[in-house]
């Protein structure tokens, strides 16, 4: 036999018919396999022989007991005495058996290469009779497993919920909207827009934010594929990637939004007033009100905490209901629970700004003109109580309650030193240990529009470190120093009020100084933190968040989208801190991702050739 | 001129308590918290500063940390948590080892097993001493403990108090001298005429007596209970000093001097449990860490008040014997408290606070006089 083999390596035996066969030419012979221990009760082997000898090119069928010591020699002179060109090795784990039929076929001077393996046990299902015999007969054939035979699969539904109707929630339902895929948005307010569409202008560009994001609003409000969900709330999820089932909490806005025309006579007759959440509580609105003149839907809605007629179980007022021309107010609509089924998610919640009461030092809720970021974005903004002029609050006697208020009048006394606190809540161990990223930045912002609308107002920035890290901010750090604001290294440590005047007091860390300024107002750079529900909803979707409140990311690094959930993906703030360009980014990279998942569904929805069934190929072994 | 920097003056500083001044990210909130932080003074940043950078010699020269009276107020608003409140006190002890000339301090205060020992061995020697003096020496009875044959009679105890008392007083003068050298004498001070010393002389006993800038903490009551603990120190230190016969005088109460004895004792014994409790519970932030020292202080503070108290109960009951062994006791824990704490440990400070107060005012006043700004060399430096 050795001797065979060197004439073999050595080419001096000419090469038999069957070295290299043609299929048509195929002399096979089936070599089953009894592994002992191990055979599965559906193995039939004597049925599987039976099988194998009708299959084309079949020229005999062995079954031998399986061992690690067979002799190539006893199976070359088997082989050549049958002249097998081809072997099929059937068994569980065939291909532990290979290296000796390998060899038994060179020995008998055909191609070594020529076996195939039929392996019972890598198809999964062992039991199926079925699934075994068409394992066979694609060894025999020469052909892969059939990929067809994957069993077809579970229905997957193309639409997509967002959670979240900020700019995040917004840039995400629009691409895949635009792509021709139903979207739901799910928003808690009353309108879309999120903190964005509080803003006045976005840092280093200084755009106006409303010029960018309502275009994207109405939008919204016109794609046929999106369906708006406001005063809504995400109740249950049930289901996994691909079948989400979700119950989302309706509240009533009690206004028909078909009808409404937003003509504002319901508010205009409505007795009730009180704090505008849109404006951070620096304006008033009315109990049934719009949050502000763009919202999407431009519907008007009724807030039942404060109505009336829901107060006094529809015995008093109703003014909204009789006073609507169009017949769209209606006070009884009850609160709804809707069921939507959507195939992927996208966390877009965006954040709330820490609470500035806790850091009692600076005397926020206090002192009148000492205001969060938030309430001073809203002042600044052409939209708000003032049409964007920069005041100071002002004592008014509130004709109702016959209390003084402190109130912003268009026409108040400006300003004349303004402080900007940075790392209010931020970088602190006793408060958000993480930075916010984006208050450095907004609080240049402040400074530009503090020395833009008062060239004669003073303005001082207490930083701790300037974190300008973006495109274009460090330029825009150097344009607002160079605007004439005073930046003070050193956190400062109080903010008092000594008569009727406001003093900060904290140490310039450059200079080795404790200064005491007096100034006019204080704006607190507070940090952002997870919205409120974050926890809840992480409950309800399953899905992680970090140490500090955040939906973790599946990695940091690769996956800054996923979370620990297929199917479920986070853009924007919820994730962690970001400003406007970033959180843009990653709305469009979630939408990306559903995206991936539903083209996929729907190529293999609309795949050409029909799927066959695994009974389908192994009950016709004359079809090739 | 350059000032050297010394990278391993933070580990050193880690040994003194000064553990977490390496988290400081210098925004300067704990120096405008601070109620004693006031230009040109302005603490703890700066001081956490010279540290994290290891800037020894300014160090050094700083007056800042004893200005500090630890409230606990910058400890409770630090953003990171670096504690410049116990960086203080850690800069306190690590200065009070650099005033000391003799190495004793750097030794107690870096190794607490070299303090027990130290404590150990003196307590040790002083039973010894006087058991050898009572039995040898005086030829005194251990059954008699006042009057003629006292086992340990008031004139011979006064020539070892006078004694100790004028050695430790002798060392820490010394100690005070170098940190007036250290100070006053720097580079960056400016120079102070005789006449403004001997004009603000009086600070120095005010400052002593009263503590009146630690009443400017928001928080009053560490104040109050410094200032009990220290009254109450100063009365029984007078009482043993100089009235120490009637003192020991008995099995009768001696009102006179008695009265005076037991209100101490009573401010002693009560601030010294409300200190342990407060360092246990961890309840204010300037109770929130503890050094060896400090607890090494007030348990020998304790020992020696309630074994005070004992011998002076034990000869009222008429039981001499047992006053006189609780009495060599009681010695065997005043005379290493003393000998240890006052020149090398934590009771220097009721010199170096006081001088330190002194010396801030005679810069202050000396840079108006000569209208020479803080914080920049007196003199145009040589060029090297």
């Amino acid at each position: 036999m050795r001797e065979s083999a060197k004439q073999i390596r050595e080419g001096s035996v000419k090469s038999e018919p069957g070295t290299d066969v043609a299929e048509s030419e195929a002399r096979i012979g089936v070599f089953l396999l009894r592994e002992s221990g191990e055979a599965s009760p559906a193995l039939d082997i004597p049925a599987l022989a039976e099988y194998a000898t009708h299959l084309p090119g079949v020229i005999a069928v062995r079954t031998v007991a399986a061992s690690s010591a067979m002799d190539p020699e006893k199976l070359a002179a088997d082989i050549r005495k049958t002249k097998f060109n081809t072997i099929v090795l059937a068994a569980n784990h065939p291909g532990f058996y290979k290296p000796a039929f390998t060899r038994a076929l060179s020995l008998a001077g055909y191609d070594g290469s020529r076996v195939r393996l039929a392996s019972f046990a890598e198809r999964g299902d062992v039991a199926n009779a079925n699934r075994a015999r068409a394992t066979l007969l694609s060894a025999v054939q020469g052909t892969p497993f059939a990929p067809e035979v994957k069993p077809a699969p579970d229905p997957f539904n193309t639409a997509t919920l967002v959670i979240g109707g900020g700019v995040a929630g917004i840039q995400a339902a629009l691409e895949i909207a635009e792509s021709g895929n139903k979207v739901y948005i799910v928003e808690r307010t009353g309108t879309i827009g999120g903190r964005m569409a509080m803003f006045d202008k976005t840092f280093p560009t200084l755009d106006c934010a409303a010029c960018i994001l309502t275009p994207k609003m109405v939008a919204v409000s016109q794609n046929p594929n999106i369906e708006l969900l406001v005063l809504s709330e995400v109740q249950e999820v049930s289901g996994s990637f691909g079948q989400f089932q979700v119950k989302v909490l309706k509240h009533a806005t009690r206004v028909d939004a078909a009808a409404c025309v937003a003509c504002g006579d319901c508010a205009r007759f409505c007795p009730v007033t009180t704090a505008s959440e849109f404006d951070m509580g620096i304006a008033t609105r009315k109990g049934i009100f719009i949050p502000f003149p763009q919202a999407v839907p431009n519907t008007y809605m009724i807030d039942p905490t404060y109505c009336t007629w829901v107060l006094s179980d529809g015995k008093k007022c109703g003014a909204c209901a009789k006073k609507c021309s169009k017949g769209a107010v209606h006070l009884d609509a009850k609160d709804e629970t809707v069921e939507i089924a959507v195939g992927n998610i996208i966390v877009a919640t965006g954040y709330d700004a820490l609470d500035a009461r806790r850091v009692e030092r600076y005397g926020y809720g206090t002192y009148p003109n000492v205001l969060n970021s938030l309430e001073f974005e809203r002042l600044t903004n052409a939209s708000g109580p003032t049409g964007g002029k920069i005041v100071m609050k002002t004592k008014k006697l509130n004709k109702k309650t016959k209390l003084e208020e402190w109130v912003f009048e268009p026409d108040g006394p400006k300003p004349k030193a303004v402080a900007i606190i940075h790392c209010v809540g931020s970088r602190d161990k006793n408060y958000n240990p993480y930075c916010s990223r984006v208050c450095c930045m907004y609080s240049l912002k402040f400074a530009h529009l503090v020395r833009e609308k008062l060239p004669e107002a003073k303005c001082y920035e207490y930083y701790i470190d300037m974190r300008a890290f973006g495109k274009g901010y460090e330029e825009f750090h150097e344009r607002i120093r160079e605007e004439g604001v005073f930046l003070v290294r050193g956190r400062s440590a109080t903010v008092t009020d000594r008569d009727g005047q406001l003093y900060i007091h904290g140490e310039d860390t450059l200079a080795e100084h404790l200064i005491t300024l007096p100034v006019d107002m204080v704006l607190l750079s507070v940090g952002l933190q997870p919205s409120e529900g974050s926890a809840e909803l992480a409950e309800k979707l399953c899905i992680p968040r970090d140490g500090d409140g955040w939906f973790r990311e599946l990695d940091y690094n690769s996956e800054p989208n996923s979370t620990g959930r297929e199917g479920i993906y986070v853009a924007g703030v919820c994730q962690g801190p970001k400003d406007i360009p970033d959180t843009v980014a990653q709305a469009s990279a979630a939408a990306a991702h559903a995206l991936r998942s539903i083209v996929a569904a729907k190529a293999k929805e609309n795949a050409s050739v029909p799927l066959q069934t695994i009974s389908e190929i192994a009950g016709s072994p004359a079809r090739s | 001129m350059a000032v050297r920097a010394n990278p391993d003056l933070i580990d050193d500083l880690e040994r003194f308590g000064a553990k977490d001044a390496m988290k400081c990210y210098q925004c300067g909130n704990c120096s405008a918290a601070c109620s004693h932080s006031e230009d040109p003074y302005v603490f703890p940043r700066k001081s956490m500063r010279y540290l994290q950078m290891g800037l020894e010699k300014p160090l050094r020269s700083a007056l800042d940390p004893w200005l500090c009276y630890y409230c606990g107020k910058c400890s409770e608003q630090c953003p990171r948590g670096a504690e410049p409140g116990e960086t203080m006190m850690g800069v306190r002890r690590w200065l009070t080892s650099e005033y000391d000339f003799t190495g004793i301090s750097r030794l107690l205060y870096r190794s607490w097993t070299a303090e027990l020992l130290t404590i150990l061995t003196v307590a040790m020697l002083t039973g010894i001493g006087f058991l050898s003096f009572g039995y040898l020496g005086g030829g005194g009875n251990l059954s008699v403990y006042d009057g003629p044959g006292a086992f340990l009679p008031p004139h011979a105890i006064h020539v070892f108090d006078w004694t100790m008392g004028i050695i430790l007083a002798l060392l820490l003068s010394i100690n005070c001298i170098r940190m007036w050298h250290f100070t006053m004498r720097s580079e960056h001070a400016v120079p102070v005429s005789l006449s403004l010393y001997v004009h603000y002389l009086l600070l120095l006993p005010l400052h002593f007596f009263t503590q009146k800038r630690f009443r400017h903490c928001e928080n009053k009551t560490p104040w109050t209970n410094h200032l009990i603990l220290m009254l109450s120190y100063l009365t029984m230190l007078t009482l043993i000093m100089v009235f120490l016969k009637e003192m020991q005088s008995g099995p009768a109460v001696n009102w006179y001097a008695h009265s005076f004895g037991y209100l101490s004792a009573i401010g002693l014994v009560t601030t010294t449990i409300f200190a342990i409790q407060g360092r246990i519970k961890k309840d204010a932030a300037y109770h929130r860490h503890s050094h060896e020292s400090d607890w090494m202080f007030l348990g020998l503070l304790l020992f020696v008040s309630v074994t005070g108290i004992l011998q002076h109960v034990l000869h009222r009951a008429g039981l001499p014997m047992a006053a006189n062994i609780t009495y060599v006791v009681h010695l065997m824990g005043v005379v290493p408290m003393l000998a240890l704490e006052v020149p090398f440990s934590k009771w220097s400070h009721l010199a170096y606070r006081p001088l330190a107060i002194y010396f801030a005012q005679l810069q202050q006043a000396a840079q108006a006089e000569g209208a020479i700004p803080l914080g920049r060399p007196a003199k145009p430096q040589p060029v090297a």
